[in-house]
């Protein structure tokens, strides 16, 4: 049986995902652009543009004097892969054999899979109705060869079938570049006037070769079905979700436990595998009358402990609800990392924050509280005191900045700044007495001022002049001062911080 | 107790400082400090402002420096007196020299061995360590200081409000104390107010290249940095007051200021032990003779004599031979020259071969060039060939040495899009924001900076990070940028240069310059020669040596024929494609009008289509005066002495000073002064302020407010714009030489201006089709036939053939085409043949792409095919023969149509001698009525035509309000749009991307000079397509259901068509 394939040609591949994303835009010129040496160059029009005359290759600037409410919007350069890929993917569905033709396209290997759409003729309209109404221009041929197929698709016009054993018909009045080759090849068969392949498809393969080299007679060969095209096909990807159906509904905590135990166990030795480990998962059980039940857990850094998961699960189990029973199980990562892993040694010689140890108590105590009470702080390039740290989110986490320790930073910061009142000289001299939760503080020594002011380009605002100070009592504590002293106006006081 | 600041970081410190020099020193003089010093890092860039500044405010100034050392802490330099400043000079040029350019690098070694005269402070670090103590290193170089400087250093101390200044100020008086250096104040000052801080922060981030949100500890923490009262850096300083004490002991014991500094002219100039004077005396008669033969008028003795004894008095003499010398070199190596500008008021300098317009001709007066009144040195500005005039700066670093020459630098300033774009990345707006408000900029107004033009780009003015961008974009613009090299103006120097002022290297390799602009030498004093280039003096020289070649002619600038009415007819008639200055859009509609007849009238061509006649609407007046349809009257008895040549009519520079002096009662340097502050960065307050002494002493002498106004408006222009009557002058020969050369020889004008391109306003293709509009024949570049440029060849007719030569074809280069030609023995009779001269594929396909190979009767497909077969060509035994006929021979490729070859003429080289591309659509052009531009002159003024043509240039001057002007061609020659703006906006799109363009509008006949106004644009680059269309036998088998607009490959083609040079 000859061999049959399908191309499809996205002819607006990004500006077409832009508008299903954001509808307005459909009704409106835009592009996509990327910063190219300091000026914007346009990578991807939709019709709309095209329509004024804008096209890829032009510089933003260019566009706009032509049209000048041209919207641009960023280009990803990755995003044409990932569409792709997407795509590739769903077409799966069609056939096992789909691969990816960036930048725009995609390639099917179909030999005999139309037929169970009921001929070529339904499957490919089937295939260019969906991706119609998902939003998406294409033009989708099927031919022989993967090379007529795809060369009908970009220059043959509209969604056509190539019968088998006619390409060379259907490709003689097509440009040179249809056979997908170099353009310095494409333009030298052009200034020679081989506008149409028809002008040099008959010519002896001598003088093509060696005038244009082996790769016209490859394509060309390709594009007839004489030669064979190797295909790279995508692979779906498989979620991480283990499934336990059990021959009898579970109502008992035991049997919950076990099922968690051995689908925990599967899921960690499949994940294991790929290197990969949990940040969050979900156990589902699916009762007999329908209703589901669901137990989450989250991990402060990626795990395959299956023990130590299992704990952190055994602590919600009470609030399943069996009801008439579970069916069947289900277990799924809904988060997973690439899991860094370290031999295992004879003297465990890791500490601090690598010990895992460390993550998996904080795994706990997350899990038990509903908000953990222990958090790790990170500096955080500011000057203003309550902006100078922030508060990490995993504990791999790391900050390029080293904490600021070449000024006096109290121990304890108060999360506001409460207001005190306080005696003090005119016009930047510490202060003398201050009255704090209603107690007198009398000052005996003093350092400062460390003048800091507003983030301007956040807001405007008085500066602040910080003291350390000590008491009576040997206590020091960390004052402002907000903003000058003037004429008729006294400044508002502060304690921001204590020292140990 | 009184207090000087002496640290400060001006914006010549560049991205760090966030004030003028200026500013800085007056802030200073409001406070009433007595002096202050400005210290930016490694330069002395921006002292003669602040001397400048300081010197009119009325307080001491101290020229010093910050050092940055590579080993060791910095140090502030203070010269006590002229050798301390040249010591400080000299250093700094060291480091300068042994770097690249905007670098410099320096060692304590530099420091200890070249530094006598100077006071010095340390700058000790910002931070102390854990210790709460300075570094140990740091008090061991310091002591080391102390060894060799002794009593001349000092330590810093400041007070940065950084929450240790207490401690610090402990540990500096302890390390004072123990190593003896006393402890001086200061406030490490970057800016004159604290308002200056989010500006500060910014250059930070343009510096650092983040942006202010990701900036974090690259900022200052504080607005601590600015210029603080004497009061209150005594109330920080209370418990040292020696340290304050000690900035009035180094401001004492600095007394040198910049007026010290003496310029020498170079000595090395005169000849058998004569002076200056007498050498400059002797060369001068024996110019005057050689110009004027034997029979020197009366007048002209009379001019010289008075020239010699002024220069005597005010000692130029040295200048004038300086600049002689270098003219001289120039004619011995046969390099081509003219002086521009004010010189040619000189009869001396027209004597000395400087200039080369007889100013007696034109009365123009000695005293314009240089007066006594104003008290600057003469200004000699010299254009050579372009092509040529690095022979002439090496000449000069040559004679003079590196160490005595050097070129003027420029200052780049922050401009309107740079600073908007530095400010807009360093405040985080996405590119596009930035783009957005640019683009809605034209000009920088009050009402941009409030915001007010944003709404139109759809971005909110209330924004407060947009608002705030635009504050600090206003606050940027004018701070200077980087140093660059100015364009030729060269200091020459009796000593050495650097100490005057420090040499660095120019980006340009095997230059160097100073670090001081033009208005800076000025104010000193200095001696400044232009070296310029001018493309047209290349072009002329070329057309002398074909002239001499091919017409025995020996033509030189002043002895080309004067005043030859057939040269006056042809410039009236406005056929002046490629004549020096009068060739543009506007020169040629001007040329008709004012009919120009004499040389003088050449002059004010020159001047008057300029922005600023154009702008002061002084065009008008002028040409209604000249026609005799307005009388010409003058406004006073002192005017008509002014204007009297320009009928009233102020056209020059000098007019419009003029005008300020007699009629406003201007000084003569406030005259200048006010032509200065409009030319340079236009500072708001400065000409507001001089326009209102303008308009009222005008008014005050009986003046209307209304011509008061034009002329101040006039004035503006001027500014940058304007020309200065002797310039035009200058200018007005090379338009008569050029415009004599192309009237009598055709052949060798196209040649040589050819042969200089790039320049001027025309492509190729239109310098060609003008040539062959006069009888001139022009052949196609061919291997067998061209050289890299192109050539005369024998006659044919009245002329030469042209002979275009490689340089036309895209893509080629003139070492392979030497390579070709000095093969090329006998005749190249085929391929295999110039392979072995060495000539590689792609060269040769090149070459078929420019269709070269006809004389071998290949035409290009048939060579590309020829040529395509790549390296196998025969070897060994066979090598050189012709490889015999293979089975191929028998393929046939399809003839090329005549309009594919023009397509494929203009993709290789812009232009073809076969036909004209909009030729080939001309028969669809008659079907829809348009006419050909040759037929726009028997239609009548007010009728509506359509007319088509290829795109020749676009040009939106800011003079026209918003008027755009076209140029179109085709096969018969020129037409000129008009848009207005409301019709730029609608058709824009058909505007800015047709190449063939179609328009409807009303014919305008002015005389010889006709317009289009445009009232409908057209898009017909499509048809250029059809040049290339595939002419298929067969039926195509496929239907196509749609032409597949990004697919079809002859889309293309239609790019291969200029398209087009867009102009402000």
């Amino acid at each position: 049986m000859a061999k049959r394939f399908v191309s499809i040609w996205f002819r607006h591949l990004k500006t077409d995902w832009f508008s299903i994303r954001q509808p307005v835009l459909r009704e409106i010129p835009f592009v996509l652009s990327v910063s190219d040496h300091g000026r914007m160059v346009i990578t991807a029009v939709n019709e709309g543009a095209l329509n004024k005359g804008i096209e890829p290759g032009m510089v933003v600037a260019d566009a706009r004097a032509i049209f000048p409410s041209l919207e641009v919007l960023d280009d990803d350069p990755l995003l044409s892969e990932k569409l792709l890929k997407a795509i590739a993917e769903w077409c799966i569905r069609y056939t096992n054999i789909v691969a990816m033709d960036p930048p725009d396209g995609i390639i099917m290997d179909v030999t005999g899979a139309a037929h169970l759409w009921g001929g070529e003729k339904k499957y490919i309209d089937d295939i260019h109705l969906r991706l119609k109404n998902r939003g998406y221009d294409v033009r989708v041929t099927i031919a022989d060869s993967i090379g007529a197929a795809w060369a009908i698709a970009h220059y043959g016009g509209s969604t056509t079938i190539i019968e088998s054993g006619k390409q060379m018909e259907a490709l003689l009045s097509l440009p040179p570049s249809a056979l997908r080759l170099e353009v310095n090849v494409t333009d030298r068969l052009h200034k020679l006037g081989l506008n149409q392949i028809r002008n040099f498809i008959s010519m002896p393969r001598t003088a093509l070769r060696r005038r244009f080299g082996k790769e016209l007679i490859l394509k060309l060969d390709q594009a007839l079905g004489n030669e064979d095209e190797p295909l790279n096909p995508v692979q779906s990807v498989e979620p991480w979700r283990e499934r336990l159906p059990c021959l009898e509904p579970i109502v008992t905590a035991t049997g919950i436990e076990i099922a968690l135990q051995r689908l925990l166990d599967t899921l960690c030795y499949r994940m294991q595998q790929e290197g990969m480990g949990i940040r969050k998962a979900v156990f589902t059980g699916f009762r007999a009358d329908g209703k589901l039940e669901k137990i989450e857990i989250g991990t402060h850094r990626a795990s395959l402990n299956a023990e130590h998961l299992h704990k952190l699960f055994e602590d919600k189990i009470s609030t399943i609800e069996p009801g008439p029973g579970i069916e069947i199980f289900m277990i799924e990562a809904l988060k997973a990392e690439k899991i860094s892993t370290y031999q295992e040694k004879l003297w465990d010689t890791i500490c601090g924050l690598e010990d895992p140890g460390l993550s998996e108590l904080m795994d706990r105590l997350a899990n038990r509280f509903d908000n953990c009470p222990i958090k790790r702080f990170l500096p955080s390039e500011h000057y203003l005191p309550e902006k100078s740290f922030k508060e990490s989110v995993s504990l791999d986490e790391t900050s390029s900045t080293p904490w600021l320790t070449g000024r006096p930073r109290p121990i304890q910061i108060l999360s506001r700044p409460e207001l005190i009142e306080v005696t003090a000289p005119i016009p930047d001299y510490p202060p003398m007495l201050f009255r704090y939760l209603g107690k007198l503080h009398k000052i005996k020594k003093a350092d400062g001022p460390e003048r800091i002011e507003q983030e301007w380009w956040i807001r405007d605002g008085p500066l602040r002049d910080y003291y350390t100070v000590e008491d009576e009592e040997g206590q020091r504590y960390w004052l402002f001062r907000s903003g000058h002293y003037k004429e008729n106006e006294k400044p508002k006081w502060f304690i921001h911080g204590f020292f140990a | 107790m009184k207090y000087s600041e002496l640290q400060c970081t001006s914006n010549y410190s560049f991205l760090r400082g966030a004030s003028h020099p200026e500013e800085l020193i007056e802030q200073a003089a409001a406070y009433g400090y007595r002096a202050i010093g400005i210290t930016d890092r490694n330069s002395v860039a921006g002292i003669v402002r602040a001397h400048l500044a300081a010197r009119t405010l009325g307080i001491q100034f101290i020229p010093a420096c910050r050092l940055d050392l590579q080993d060791g802490p910095g140090l502030l330099v203070y010269p006590t007196n002229v050798s301390g400043y040249a010591q400080l000079s000299g250093l700094l040029t060291a480091g300068n020299l042994r770097a690249e350019k905007g670098k410099c690098l320096l060692y304590q070694a530099d420091v200890f061995n070249q530094l006598r005269d100077v006071k010095l402070i340390i700058v000790p670090p910002v931070v102390l360590n854990g210790l709460f103590e300075f570094e140990e290193s740091f008090e061991k170089q310091s002591a080391t200081y102390h060894d060799i400087f002794g009593n001349r250093l000092y330590i810093a101390a400041s007070r940065r409000y950084l929450g240790d200044d207490a401690k610090q100020l402990f540990r500096l008086s302890q390390l004072s104390s123990s190593l003896g250096i006393p402890m001086v104040a200061t406030n490490d000052v970057h800016y004159h107010e604290p308002a200056r801080r989010p500006l500060q922060d910014i250059l930070t981030c343009i510096r650092e290249k983040c942006t202010i949100q990701n900036a974090g500890f690259r900022l200052h923490q504080n607005a601590e940095r600015y210029l603080k009262s004497a009061d209150e850096m005594k109330r920080l300083f209370h418990q040292y007051p020696e340290a304050i004490r000690n900035t009035q002991e180094i401001a004492e014991a600095c007394q040198f200021n910049l007026d010290m500094l003496k310029y020498e002219y170079p000595e090395e100039i005169t000849t058998e032990g004569r002076t200056t004077q007498e050498e400059l005396t002797m060369l001068v008669w024996k110019g005057a003779h050689e110009r004027f033969g034997d029979h020197i008028t009366e007048k002209t003795k009379n001019a010289i004599l008075h020239e010699l004894k002024f220069i005597r008095e005010m000692n130029y003499a040295a200048y004038f031979l300086t600049v002689y010398d270098i003219v001289r070199y120039a004619r011995e190596q046969k390099i081509l020259c003219q002086g521009r500008g004010s010189a040619a008021n000189s009869t001396i300098c027209y004597c000395l071969g400087i200039t080369s317009v007889d100013p007696s001709k034109f009365d123009l007066l000695f005293e314009r060039f240089i007066s006594s009144a104003r008290n600057e040195p003469p200004d000699i500005d010299v254009d050579f060939e372009h092509e040529r005039r690095e022979e002439v700066i090496q000449y000069i670093y040559q004679k003079y040495g590196r160490d005595r020459a050097a070129i003027v630098a420029t200052v780049t300033q922050e401009r309107q899009r740079g600073s908007i774009r530095d400010v807009g990345k360093a405040m985080g707006l996405s590119i596009d924001t930035i783009q957005r408000i640019s683009s809605s900029v034209w000009e920088f107004t009050e009402e941009w900076f409030e915001g007010k033009r944003l709404t139109e780009q759809g971005l909110n003015p209330d924004d407060k990070l947009l608002r705030k961008t635009l504050q600090i974009t206003q606050q940027l613009m004018g701070f200077p940028r980087q140093l660059g090299q100015h364009t030729g103006g060269f200091v020459i120097t009796r000593g050495k240069l650097s100490d005057l002022c420090p040499v660095m290297n120019a980006r340009m390799e095997d230059r160097t310059c100073i670090e001081w602009n033009k208005d800076d030498i000025d104010a000193i004093g200095f001696l400044k020669i232009d070296v310029l280039a001018l493309g047209m003096l290349t072009c002329i020289r070329k057309a002398f040596d074909l002239a001499k070649q091919h017409y025995g002619l020996d033509l030189t600038l002043a002895n080309i024929p004067q005043d030859d009415p057939l040269v006056y007819d042809m410039i009236c008639h406005a056929d002046t494609i490629g004549v020096f200055q009068i060739e543009s859009r506007a020169q040629q509609s001007m040329l008709p009008r004012l009919k120009p007849r004499s040389f003088y009238d050449l002059v004010i061509e020159v001047a008057i289509v300029r922005p600023g006649p154009i702008q002061g609407d002084m065009v008008h007046p002028y040409l209604r005066r000249r026609n005799g349809e307005e009388k010409v009257e003058y406004p006073s008895k002192e005017l008509e002495e002014i204007l009297g040549r320009t009928l009233g009519v102020p056209l020059f520079q000098e007019q419009a000073m003029k005008i300020a002096i007699v009629a406003a009662g201007f000084s003569p340097s406030e005259a200048d002064e006010l032509r200065r502050s409009m030319a340079t960065f236009k500072a708001q307050g400065m000409v507001t302020k001089f326009e209102k002494k303008l308009i009222n002493g005008m008014m005050e002498r009986g003046y209307e407010r209304e011509y008061a106004q034009r002329v101040f408006k006039q004035l503006e222009g001027f500014g940058s714009y304007g020309f200065p009557e002797s310039h035009a002058a200058s200018f007005a020969l090379l338009v008569y030489v050029s415009s004599w050369i192309k009237y009598y020889y055709p052949d060798v004008f196209a040649c040589a201006l050819l042969n200089s391109m790039p320049m001027g306003f025309y492509q190729p293709a239109q310098i060609v089709i003008d040539a062959r509009k006069h009888g001139v024949e022009v052949c196609p570049v061919d291997v067998n036939h061209s050289d890299w440029d192109n050539t005369l060849e024998e006659k044919s007719g009245s002329f030469h053939i042209l002979r275009l030569g490689f340089r036309q074809a895209k893509g080629i280069r003139a070492e392979d085409m030497q390579l070709l030609v000095s093969a090329r023995i006998k005749m190249y009779s085929n391929i295999i043949e110039m392979r072995e001269a060495g000539l590689s594929q792609s060269v040769l396909e090149k070459l078929a792409d420019a269709d070269a190979f006809n004389s071998m009767g290949l035409d290009r497909r048939m060579a590309l095919w020829e040529i395509s077969t790549g390296n196998d060509h025969p070897a060994g035994l066979f090598a050189g023969k012709i490889p015999g006929p293979s089975a191929e021979e028998n393929i046939s490729l399809p003839l090329m149509r005549k309009s594919e070859h023009v397509v494929h003429d203009y993709a290789a080289m812009s232009l073809s001698l076969k036909a004209h591309p909009v030729q080939f659509v001309r028969e669809k052009l008659e079907q829809l009525h348009i006419l050909r531009t040759d037929d726009l002159k028997k239609h009548r003024n007010g009728d509506l035509v359509k007319v088509a043509g290829l795109v020749l240039v676009r040009q939106r001057p800011g003079t026209a309000a918003g008027i755009c002007f076209i140029t179109i061609e085709d096969e018969t020659g020129c037409a000129n749009l008009v848009v207005f703006e409301n019709l730029f906006d609608q058709y824009r799109k058909e505007i800015l991307q047709s190449r063939l363009l179609m328009v409807e509008g009303k014919l305008q006949v002015e005389g010889e000079v006709i317009h289009v106004i445009v009232q409908r644009c057209f898009n017909m680059s499509g048809l250029l397509r059809r040049l290339m269309e595939v002419i298929n036998d067969e039926l195509p088998i496929l239907t196509l259901a749609r032409a597949d607009e990004t697919s079809i490959p002859a889309h293309a083609q239609e790019d291969v068509f200029h398209k087009g040079r867009n102009f402000r």
